[in-house]
C-alpha cells in the first residue's frame, strides 16, 4: 500500500431485507460465521446447528482482504418506531484502512460471491450483477456513521508486521537473559537491537517508511477542516465588508451569519424541546431475563478481544430526536476525530478498551446502531463508561436517546449518572448477538496493538529516549 | 480535575441487623471451621434456622469466645422453600453459580482450575455436557448453606458438635472445612496477609475494634486524595448508596409475600428488601504449591551467590510487598518492618513498574491510581478503581511448610504430601462488577496494563499447553532492559467454590419462615 494513505475508517451498509428472506439471510450468515478458517473451533453460540456447520455455503472469508481489520454483517430486527414499523435490515459493517474505493474494490475481487449471495436477500439487488456493478451498489447505499478507531493510520498488515518485530526482539533479548542479559548504556543496547533487526531478511520492511503521509492528516479530517476553513472564510469576509466591501460581498456575510445564527438557534430549540420530551419519558429499561442475560453473555466470551452491537429505536418521546441525534453524531464524530487548531480538541478522543467503534443514525434518525470491538466482557465493557462522572456524561452524550435508556437532563446530564443500573438494563435490552464477526486479533489487546506501533515506531528514531523505548520491551 | 466531596448525608449502618463478618474478620477467635451443607429436610432446616438466628454474631458487638455467621446459595434458598419469584430477583451470578460455563472461561477456571475436577461447588444444572461424574453423586455434594464457627481454639469442637446436633437432620453436613492461622497473619507461600483492605463509610462509632473499618461521622466533606479513602458502604452492603450513588440491585419481594412484616421496605417503598443489610460471599477454595513455587523463585535467579536472598527479592517483585508485608513502593530494597502497614501508597511514580511490577499480585487486584493512565489521570483511575473493591475475610488452610513461616526455611524444606492453602473469601455487593470483574480482567488477564502473555504469578491459573495465552509470563522491568520469567508454573489451583448470599438478620428471619409458594411444611 505504498504511497496510499491507512486512514481508518468504518464502511457501512444498511439495506432493508425482504421480508420472506429474513430467515435465509440469517441462516446463511451464521453458516458464513462458522467457517471461516478461524472459527471452527467456536460454534456460534446464538443458534448452534450441526446441519448449519455442515451445509456447504460460498466463503466470506476477510482474512484474504488487506484492508479489513473488523467486519460484522447482521440483521437487525423489524422494530416500531411510535405507529411506524421500521423493516428487519441487513448491517454490512466492515472496519478498513485507505481510500474507500480500494477496499470495496478488494472485497469484490476476494469475495464478490459470498457479498452476492448476502445481498441477494435485499431489494433491487441482481445476484447475476457484475463486479463493477457490484461495487458500484455497495457504494452507492454507503451509510454515513460517526467511527473512531483505536489504531488509526494502521493497515492489518502493520499490525501483523509490528506484532511479528515485538515478539523477534523479545526473543533476541530472552536469549541473552540467561547469559547476564544485554547490558550497558540504553543507546548501546538499542544499537545492538537495531543491528539485530537489521541483520534479519525477514524483517526488512522495517526500512519502509511508516509514518502516515501528511496528506493521511488531510483526509482525516477534512469534514472538519472545511467547516474551520468556512468559519474563517466567514469571519475574513466579514472583516473584509466592514472595511469597505461591496454588496457582493456583503450578501455573502449576510447569508453566512445568518447560517450560522441559525443553526445555533436551531440547536436551542431542539434542545429546549427535547429537555420538555425528556420528562414526558414514561418508559425506562427493566432488568433483563436471565436467559437473556446469559445468551448475551455467551457471545462475549472470547479472552481478549470481543464485538458488540447494538441496535434499536430511539425514545419516541419528542419529535426533534431525529434530527439532533443526526447533528449530534456528527460532531462526537469531530470531537473524536480531533478538530484541528483548536487547543482543547485537537487531540481527539483515546478510549483505552475499544479497537474500532461506531454509531449509525438510521432510518432517518429513528433508530441508533452502535458497534464496538472492544478489549473485555461485554457486561463490564460497558459499565467502564460510567465509572467515572465525565464518563457518564459521554455515555449520556452517545446512548441517552435509546429505548429504555434512563432519563437524561438537557442530554448530557442525569441518564446513566442517576441510575447506572437501568443504563446496563437498556444496552442489554437493544444488544443483538452478532451472526457474522470476523475479529483477527485474538490474542493482542488494543494497547497491545498501540504498544506495538510505539516499539516500531521508536526502533530508529533517536529522538526518542533510548531508556523509554526499552521500557516498551 | 476538582475532587469530589465526600457526600454529606452517609448512611449510618444497621449494625444490629448485619453480620459481624461484614465488619469482622475474627482475628481474635483463632479457630475456624466452616460447615458446608446440604439441605435434607427444609423444615428441620428452617427450625434450624430459627433456632440458630439468635446465635449468629452481630455486627454491633465483637464476639469474644465464638461466633456463627451463616450463609446460602441459590440451591439453598430454592431448597429451603423460598419463593423462586423472591429467588429470581437475586443476581444473574448468584443464580447461575460460579461453575456456569461461561463463568468459569471468564473467571479463568480452565485447565487445573477446571471445575470438572473441583472438590466441592458443582451444581447439577451445570454439568449437563460433562461426562466425568454422576449427576446424582454430584447433587449428595450439593452444597446448599455454609454455617461458619469460629471460636477460641479450645472451644472450636465444641461448637461444631453443638449445631450440627442442633440441625436435627435438616442439614446434612457435606464438608468441614478446618482452617489454621499461621505465624505472624501469612499465608502459606510466605506473605504477610490482609493488609490492605477497603474501608467503608458508615460504621458506628460505637462498633469499636472492627477490623479495618472506621467511623465516618468526622470524615465528611474531606477530599477524596487517596484511593485508601473509604467508600460508600452500599459497595458492600446491600440497601446502601454505592459509590454511583445509587442503589446496587439488591433482592426483593412483593409486600404480600411479608405478612408477618420482617424485612425492611426498598428505598423506594414499592417493595421488601431481602437485601437488605446482606452481601454476597464469593468463596474459592485454592491449594497452594508452596515448593513448587519457592523452588521456581530458587531456580529463577541465575546470577549472584546469594540464591535465597535473590528468590526473595523475585518473589517481592511478584508479589508486591516483602514476605513481612512492606510494600516494594515504599520499602523498594528490604522487607523493612516499619514500612509493614504502609496502605497510601501509589503507582503514578513507577508507572512503568521499575519498582514495583505491573503484573505484580497486589497491583493487579488494585491498581489504585495508575488503571490506564496513558488514557486517563490519577483521579480517574482512583475513580474506576474504588468500583472494583473487594472485603476479604478468607483463612489459610493446612498445616504450613515449616512453622515459623520464614521464606530461607520454606526454600530449605523437601516437599511434603500436606494439602494446603487459602479459604479465599470476599464479600461484594455486585458480584460482577466487583469479583467477577478483578478477578477477569485485572488477575487472569494476560494483557493487563498492555502486557502480552503474564500472568499473576501468585493466585493466577495458567491456559493449557499450546493455548494462544498461557498466562505463564512475569514481566520484571528494569534498566536497561527488563527481565522476563517464563514458564511460570501454576502456584495456586482452585479446588471448590461458590457464591452465597450472607443476609442480615431479618432477612434470615424471613428465609427461616418463608413458607414457599406452595406451602412446603
Amino acid at each position: 500500500m505504498g504511497g496510499v494513505h491507512k486512514v481508518n475508517a468504518g464502511f457501512t451498509v444498511l439495506l432493508p431485507l425482504r421480508p420472506e428472506r429474513v430467515e435465509s439471510a440469517a441462516a446463511l450468515l451464521e453458516q458464513m460465521h462458522a467457517n471461516q478458517p478461524h472459527e471452527q473451533d467456536r460454534p456460534n453460540p446464538v443458534r448452534a446447528s450441526a446441519s448449519l456447520a455442515q451445509a456447504k455455503t460460498t466463503a466470506i472469508d476477510f482474512s484474504r482482504s488487506s484492508t479489513t481489520h473488523f467486519a460484522t454483517i447482521t440483521i437487525i430486527p423489524a422494530q416500531h418506531y411510535l405507529d411506524e414499523l421500521l423493516p428487519a435490515t441487513l448491517m454490512f459493517a466492515t472496519s478498513y484502512c485507505g481510500p474507500a474505493r480500494a477496499h470495496v474494490d478488494e472485497l469484490v475481487l476476494v469475495m464478490g460471491d459470498g457479498l452476492r449471495a448476502i445481498f441477494a436477500h435485499v431489494d433491487g439487488f441482481d445476484p447475476d450483477c457484475s463486479d463493477d456493478d457490484l461495487e458500484w451498489f455497495l457504494l452507492r447505499h454507503r451509510t454515513g456513521d460517526t467511527f473512531y478507531s483505536g489504531m488509526q493510520n494502521l493497515s492489518p498488515e502493520d499490525v501483523r508486521r509490528n506484532r511479528q518485530l515485538r515478539i523477534e526482539i523479545e526473543e533476541f533479548i530472552d536469549r541473552h537473559q540467561p547469559i547476564g542479559g544485554l547490558s550497558g548504556p540504553p543507546d548501546d543496547v538499542r544499537k545492538a537491537i537495531q543491528d539485530y533487526v537489521l541483520s534479519r531478511e525477514e524483517l526488512a520492511w522495517v526500512r519502509e517508511p511508516f509514518a502516515p503521509p501528511f496528506f493521511a492528516w488531510a483526509v482525516y479530517h477534512w469534514r472538519a477542516l472545511a467547516v474551520e476553513a468556512g468559519f474563517v472564510g466567514l469571519v475574513i469576509a466579514t472583516i473584509a465588508w466592514f472595511a469597505g466591501g461591496g454588496a457582493v460581498l456583503g450578501t455573502f456575510v449576510a447569508i453566512g451569519w445568518a447560517l450560522v445564527v441559525g443553526f445555533v438557534a436551531l440547536v436551542v430549540v431542539m434542545l429546549v424541546s427535547i429537555r420538555e420530551a425528556e420528562d414526558e419519558q414514561t418508559y425506562i429499561s427493566k432488568r433483563p431475563s436471565d436467559d437473556r442475560a446469559r445468551l448475551l453473555a455467551s457471545t462475549q466470551t472470547r479472552p481478549v478481544i470481543n464485538e458488540f452491537t447494538l441496535a434499536g429505536p430511539i425514545k419516541t418521546e419528542g419529535s426533534l430526536r431525529p434530527l439532533f441525534l443526526r447533528i449530534s453524531l456528527w460532531v462526537i464524530a469531530r470531537v473524536a476525530e480531533g478538530v484541528p487548531f483548536i487547543p482543547t480538541l485537537s487531540e481527539g478522543i483515546n478510549i483505552p478498551t475499544v479497537v474500532t467503534a461506531r454509531w449509525i443514525s438510521a432510518d432517518g434518525g429513528k433508530r441508533l446502531m452502535f458497534i464496538s470491538n472492544y478489549h473485555n466482557e461485554g457486561k463490564a465493557y460497558v459499565r467502564d463508561f460510567i465509572e467515572t462522572p465525565s464518563g457518564a456524561v459521554r455515555i449520556n452524550l452517545s446512548f441517552g436517546f435509546g429505548t429504555g435508556y434512563p432519563k437524561t437532563r438537557w442530554v448530557a446530564f442525569g441518564g446513566a449518572l442517576d441510575d447506572p443500573n437501568a443504563y446496563l438494563y437498556s444496552l442489554a435490552e437493544n444488544q443483538l448477538p452478532t451472526l457474522f464477526w470476523y475479529g483477527p486479533y485474538r490474542d493482542i489487546s488494543v494497547d497491545n496493538i498501540k504498544r506495538d506501533r510505539k516499539i516500531r515506531e521508536g526502533l530508529f528514531d533517536h529522538k526518542l529516549d533510548a531508556q523509554k523505548w526499552l521500557h516498551l520491551l | 480535575m476538582a475532587a469530589p466531596l465526600v457526600s454529606d448525608d452517609i448512611e449510618m449502618l444497621e449494625t444490629e441487623d448485619i453480620q459481624a463478618l461484614v465488619l469482622r474478620s475474627h482475628q481474635n477467635l483463632a479457630a475456624a471451621r466452616f460447615l458446608l451443607l446440604r439441605v435434607e429436610d427444609p423444615r428441620k432446616a428452617r427450625e434450624y434456622l430459627q433456632k440458630v438466628h439468635d446465635r449468629i454474631a452481630r455486627a454491633n458487638k465483637r464476639p469474644e469466645l465464638f461466633a456463627l455467621q451463616i450463609a446460602f446459595t441459590a440451591s439453598g434458598l430454592d431448597a429451603l422453600g423460598v419463593d423462586p419469584k423472591v429467588v429470581a430477583t437475586f443476581s444473574r451470578e448468584f443464580l447461575e453459580g460460579m461453575d456456569q460455563k461461561d463463568r468459569a472461561d471468564a473467571l479463568g477456571d480452565r485447565h487445573a482450575n477446571d471445575p470438572s475436577s473441583w472438590i466441592w461447588g458443582r451444581q447439577r444444572k451445570n454439568i449437563e455436557n460433562e461426562a466425568t461424574e454422576d449427576g446424582e453423586q454430584i447433587e449428595k455434594r450439593r452444597v446448599d448453606v455454609m454455617l461458619m464457627v469460629y471460636a477460641r481454639e479450645e472451644l472450636i469442637e465444641t461448637h461444631v458438635a453443638s449445631e450440627c446436633a442442633s440441625m436435627d437432620g435438616g442439614l446434612e453436613v457435606v464438608r468441614v472445612q478446618g482452617t489454621v492461622m499461621l505465624a505472624d497473619d501469612k499465608e502459606h507461600f510466605g506473605w504477610r496477609d490482609g493488609l490492605s483492605m477497603p474501608k467503608m463509610t458508615g460504621v458506628p462509632k460505637r462498633s469499636d475494634n472492627e477490623d479495618n473499618q472506621r467511623s465516618e461521622r468526622t470524615r465528611e466533606k474531606k477530599p477524596r486524595e487517596f484511593w485508601t479513602d473509604p467508600i460508600p458502604a452500599g459497595e458492600f452492603v446491600l440497601g446502601y448508596r454505592n459509590d454511583y450513588k445509587n442503589y446496587t440491585e439488591s433482592p426483593t419481594a412483593e409486600l404480600a409475600e411479608d405478612p408477618a412484616n420482617l424485612l425492611p421496605l426498598t428505598p423506594d417503598a414499592a417493595k421488601k428488601s431481602v437485601g437488605r443489610n446482606g452481601t454476597y460471599l464469593v468463596y474459592r477454595q485454592m491449594t497452594q504449591d508452596v515448593h513448587a513455587f519457592w523452588n521456581y523463585l530458587q531456580s529463577s535467579r541465575e546470577d549472584g551467590n546469594d540464591t535465597q536472598a535473590r528468590a526473595i527479592a523475585l518473589g517481592a517483585k511478584m508479589v508486591g510487598r516483602w514476605p513481612n508485608g512492606a510494600p516494594l513502593m515504599t520499602s523498594p530494597a528490604t522487607d523493612d518492618d516499619a514500612r509493614v502497614h504502609d496502605n497510601k501508597f501509589t503507582y503514578v511514580a513507577d508507572k512503568g513498574g521499575l519498582v514495583c511490577p505491573q503484573g505484580a499480585h497486589i497491583r493487579r487486584a488494585s491498581p489504585r491510581d495508575v488503571l490506564a493512565i496513558d488514557d486517563r489521570d490519577a483521579a480517574a483511575s482512583i475513580s474506576m478503581v474504588r468500583k472494583h473493591q473487594m472485603i476479604r475475610r478468607g483463612r489459610a488452610f493446612g498445616q504450613p511448610l515449616v512453622k515459623s513461616m520464614d521464606a530461607r526455611e520454606m526454600m530449605a524444606a523437601p516437599r511434603d504430601e500436606e494439602r494446603r492453602g487459602l479459604h479465599f473469601m470476599c464479600l461484594v455487593g455486585d458480584i460482577n462488577r466487583q469479583f467477577e470483574f478483578v478477578q477477569r480482567a485485572w488477575i487472569h488477564s494476560g494483557t493487563f496494563d498492555s502486557m502480552y502473555k503474564d500472568g499473576d504469578p501468585i493466585s493466577g491459573g495458567r491456559s493449557a499447553p499450546g493455548s494462544e495465552n498461557p498466562n505463564d509470563e512475569f514481566t520484571c522491568p528494569a534498566a536497561p532492559l527488563r527481565r522476563k520469567y517464563k514458564a511460570m508454573p501454576q502456584f495456586s489451583t482452585v479446588v471448590g467454590g461458590a457464591y452465597f448470599f450472607l443476609p442480615g438478620l431479618r432477612a434470615l428471619s424471613f428465609i427461616a419462615r418463608h413458607p414457599g409458594p406452595v406451602g412446603v411444611p
